[in-house]
C-alpha cells in the first residue's frame, strides 16, 4: 500500500532518490519483545523516537540536492502495516522531514487472504516494491538506499542494485528468490519487473547504507562489495555522503551536533567513528582530515593528540588495505553464496 | 571517562584475545580504549566481531616484544614495540592507564622508562593477586602480594612503601575499608628475619594510614589473615610460583587418582561443583590482572595466558582504579610517611 505520487518526472531533470527503511533505520522501533511490539500500533507520532541524527541527515540531503539544482525524492519503504501510517506521518511532520511517498506492507490483506507466509516475508515484498517504484520513477535518477541489519535489507538492496545494473540475470534471480522462500506470486511480480528493468541503469544505485543496529560484525557484509557501507551511526553515513558530494561539510557538522545533543556523547566518540570508517576503507583520508579538522574547529571533537602521526599511520593502513583486499566498487555479489551463508547462519 | 590503552600485541593469545576483550568492553562499558599494535591486524579482527567503534581507537606500532624475549634488550632494540608505544601514550597524557598481558619484564621496564616514580617512592612494585580463605565478612577472596618480581632485594623503607601502595590498591579495588597489611617473614615475632625485615616491621607499624597486623609466615599466605602481604621481589616471586605449582600438582594428583580408582572418580564427581568453585576462584580469568604500583600512572599486568574475559576484567579494574583516583590516593599516603 503506497502513497507514492504519480510520475513521471520530466526526463531532462536531474534527480536523486533516497529510499529509507523506517524501523531501525529511521525510527528506534523496539520489537524485541512481545510487550514492546504490542505497544507500537497505539503509539502516536510524538511517542515515536528517531535514531540520532537521521532527521537532520534526511533534511540535509534534500537541501543539498536542491542547492545543487537536482530534484530530490525521499521515499520510505516499511514492512509495517498501513494502520500505523498516521503516526508515522505525524512523526515525520514533527521532524520536519519532507518526503515524496511512504509504502507500507498490507499485512491485514495478507491476513484476510490467509497468506501467512507473506506476513513475515521481507525479500519478496521489498524487492517488488523497489522495482515497481523504479519502473514508475525517472529513469535517470541516481539512488541511495538506507536500511539496517535486522532483516534482509543488505540482500534486498544489493539485489535491487544489481538487477538495475544488469549484473544479475533472471535465472539467478529466480534461484535466489526460491532459496529465500519468496512466494510464487511475489516472485512472478519481481521477475516481471526485473525483465523490464534488468540492465536499464548500470549506476543507478550509488551507495547502500546499512545501519548496524544489532552490531552485526561489518565483515559479514564484505560479500556485497564496496557499494554497501555498514555504518554504526548516522555520522558515518553522513561522512560517506559528504565524500560522494551529496552533503556539505556543514551538513555533516549538523549531524554530528545532533549526535552530541541526543546522547550527551563525548566528542572523542565522533572522531573514533570517523576513523573507524576510514580504517574500514569506506572513507578517503583527505575527506577524513577535512571532517576531523572541522569537528575540532567547531569544538565538537578534539583532534587526536598526535594527529599528524595518526594521519601517516592511517595512510599506511589504507594503502595496505588496498593491496590486500581490493574490492571493486560495482562488482556483483555472488548471491547464491550469500544466500547459502545466510541459511547456514540461521 | 577513563582512557585505557591496551597492548594488543602482548600475551600468548595476542592480538586476537586482546582485540576481542576491547570489543566486548566497548559494548558493555563506557570506557574509552586505545588498542596499540599492528593496525591492519587489529582492524580486521575488530570487523569479525561485534564492537562499538565510538569507544575504540587504534594506534599503530611497528613491532611487539615476544613472551620469551629478553625484556631489556628487546626494549632497547624495538623502539616502536607496542608496549613502549602504550607506555609513551600514557606518559604523554593520551591515556590514563595501561593494560598488558605481554612480557612482564618488558611491561615493568617500559613503565620505568617512560613514567616517573611518584614523589617519595623509591622503587616500583609488581603485585599479584592470589586466592585464599576469608576470615571476616566482606573480605575479598583474593589477597594481594607485592612485590613479586619488579625488585630482587629491598630496603626497609621500600618494603614499607609497598605496604602503603598495596593497602591503597586493595582499598580501591576490593573496597575493603581497612585492608590488613602484613610482612612476610620466617616468624611472627617482630625481631625475626634479619635487620631489613626488623626495620621494615618497625616502619610499617608506625604508618597510621594502614592497618599493619605484623609478620605472617608462609602458611598464613593462603589464609585470610592478611589482605596485603608485603615482601621483596625475590621471595614474592618464589611464593607466587610455589602457590601456582602446588595448585597444579594438587589438580594433577586428583585427576590421576580419579583415573586409577573408581572410588576416587566417584568422590571427585561428588565434589565437582565445589571443585569448580575453587577453580573459578583460583582462575586468573576472573580477576584479570594485577597492578604495577609506584609510578605516576597505573599499569595493570594481565596473566600471559589471558583470554578475552581476563583482559576485559583487567581493563575494567584499571578503569575503576582511574575513576577512584588510586594514584593520587597512593601519592597522598606516601607523602604522609616520607
Amino acid at each position: 500500500m503506497s502513497d507514492v505520487p504519480s510520475w513521471p518526472v520530466p526526463v531532462e531533470e536531474r534527480a536523486v532518490t533516497y529510499r529509507w527503511d523506517l524501523d531501525k533505520t529511521y525510527l528506534r522501533t523496539e520489537f524485541e519483545s512481545l510487550r514492546k511490539m504490542v505497544r507500537i500500533p497505539f503509539e502516536a507520532g510524538a511517542d515515536k523516537v528517531h535514531l540520532p541524527g537521521v532527521p537532520e541527515l534526511v533534511r540535509a540531503l534534500r537541501r543539498h540536492a536542491e542547492d545543487d539544482k537536482e530534484r530530490p525524492y525521499v521515499f520510505f519503504l516499511s514492512a509495517s502495516p498501513p494502520q500505523i501510517g498516521d503516526a508515522i506521518r505525524e512523526k515525520l511532520a514533527i521532524d520536519e522531514v519532507a518526503y515524496e511517498g511512504i509504502t507500507f506492507k498490507d499485512q491485514l490483506g495478507h491476513l484476510v487472504r490467509g497468506r501467512w507466509g507473506s506476513l513475515r516475508e521481507q525479500v519478496g515484498y521489498k524487492l517488488g516494491e523497489l522495482l515497481a517504484a523504479r519502473a514508475a520513477g525517472p529513469a535517470a535518477a541516481v539512488e541511495y538506499l538506507f536500511g539496517d541489519d535486522w532483516e534482509s535489507d543488505p540482500l534486498i538492496y544489493s539485489l535491487y542494485a544489481d538487477v538495475l545494473a544488469g549484473h544479475v540475470d533472471l535465472e539467478t534471480l529466480d534461484r535466489v528468490l526460491a532459496r529465500v522462500e519468496v512466494g510464487k506470486t511475489a516472485s512472478r511480480r519481481i521477475l516481471g519487473l526485473a525483465d523490464v528493468l534488468c540492465g536499464s541503469a548500470p549506476d543507478a544505485v550509488a551507495q547502500v547504507y546499512i545501519n548496524l543496529e544489532r552490531r552485526t560484525p561489518p565483515s559479514r557484509f564484505r560479500a556485497y562489495g564496496r557499494r554497501l557501507v555498514p555504518t554504526f551511526n548516522t555520522l558515518q553515513a553522513a561522512a560517506s555522503l559528504y565524500e560522494l558530494g551529496r552533503l556539505g561539510l556543514e551538513d555533516v557538522m549538523e549531524v554530528a551536533r545532533s549526535l552530541l545533543g541526543a546522547s550527551g556523547e563525548a566528542g572523542y566518540r565522533l572522531r573514533n567513528s570517523i576513523d573507524d570508517l576510514t580504517r574500514r576503507g569506506h572513507l578517503g583520508l583527505t575527506t577524513r582530515d577535512r571532517i576531523v579538522r572541522r569537528l575540532a574547529r567547531e569544538g565538537l571533537a578534539p583532534l587526536a593528540p598526535n594527529e599528524t602521526a595518526l594521519r601517516a599511520r592511517l595512510r599506511a593502513a589504507l594503502a595496505q588495505l588496498k593491496r590486500t583486499a581490493p574490492r571493486p566498487r560495482h562488482a556483483s555479489a555472488d548471491y547464491e553464496s550469500v544466500v547459502a551463508a545466510l541459511g547456514a547462519a540461521e | 571517562m577513563p582512557r585505557i590503552v591496551v597492548d594488543a600485541m602482548g600475551g600468548d593469545f595476542a592480538p586476537d584475545e586482546m582485540v576481542r576483550a576491547v570489543a566486548r568492553a566497548s559494548l558493555d562499558s563506557e570506557i574509552q580504549m586505545i588498542l596499540v599494535g599492528n593496525a591492519e591486524q587489529i582492524q580486521s579482527l575488530l570487523e569479525t566481531g561485534e564492537y562499538n567503534p565510538e569507544q575504540i581507537s587504534v594506534r599503530h606500532s611497528g613491532s611487539a616484544i615476544g613472551m620469551s624475549e629478553d625484556p631489556r634488550s628487546a626494549l632497547r632494540a624495538k623502539k616502536d614495540a607496542s608496549i613502549r608505544v602504550a607506555a609513551r601514550m600514557v606518559a604523554a597524557g593520551e591515556a590514563d592507564a595501561m593494560v598488558s598481558a605481554g612480557n612482564t619484564g618488558a611491561c615493568v621496564l617500559a613503565a620505568a622508562k617512560h613514567w616517573r616514580l611518584l614523589p617519595g617512592i623509591r622503587r616500583a612494585a609488581l603485585a599479584s593477586v592470589f586466592p585464599r580463605q576469608t576470615e571476616y565478612e566482606g573480605q575479598d577472596q583474593l589477597g594481594l602480594l607485592l612485590d613479586v618480581g619488579a625488585t630482587t632485594r629491598c630496603e626497609p623503607l621500600e618494603l614499607a612503601q609497598f605496604g602503603v601502595m598495596g593497602s591503597a590498591y586493595a582499598q580501591c579495588v576490593s573496597k575493603v575499608a581497612s585492608p590488613r597489611v602484613a610482612l612476610l617473614n620466617m616468624g611472627a615475632e617482630e625481631n625475626k628475619g634479619g635487620d631489613v625485615l626488623v626495620s621494615a616491621h618497625q616502619l610499617l607499624r608506625e604508618i597510621p594510614s594502614i592497618e599493619f597486623i605484623g609478620n605472617v609466615e608462609g602458611h598464613d599466605v593462603a589464609t585470610g589473615r592478611a589482605d596485603v602481604i608485603v615482601t621483596e621481589g625475590l621471595l614474592g616471586n618464589v611464593v607466587l610460583k610455589l602457590l601456582e605449582g602446588v595448585a597444579e600438582v594438587a589438580s594433577g594428583l586428583a585427576t590421576h587418582a580419579a583415573l586409577d580408582n573408581w572410588r576416587w572418580r566417584f568422590g571427585m564427581a561428588m565434589l565437582s561443583s565445589g571443585i569448580e568453585r575453587v577453580r573459578t576462584l583460583a582462575d586468573f580469568e576472573t580477576y584479570g590482572g594485577a597492578p604495577v604500583l609506584g609510578f605516576e600512572h597505573l599499569c595493570i599486568k594481565a596473566h600471559g595466558r589471558s583470554r578475552a574475559g581476563a583482559v576485559g576484567n583487567a581493563i575494567k579494574v584499571s578503569a575503576k582504579a582511574v575513576r577512584d583516583g588510586l594514584i593520587s590516593d597512593v601519592a597522598g599516603k606516601i607523602a604522609g610517611i616520607t
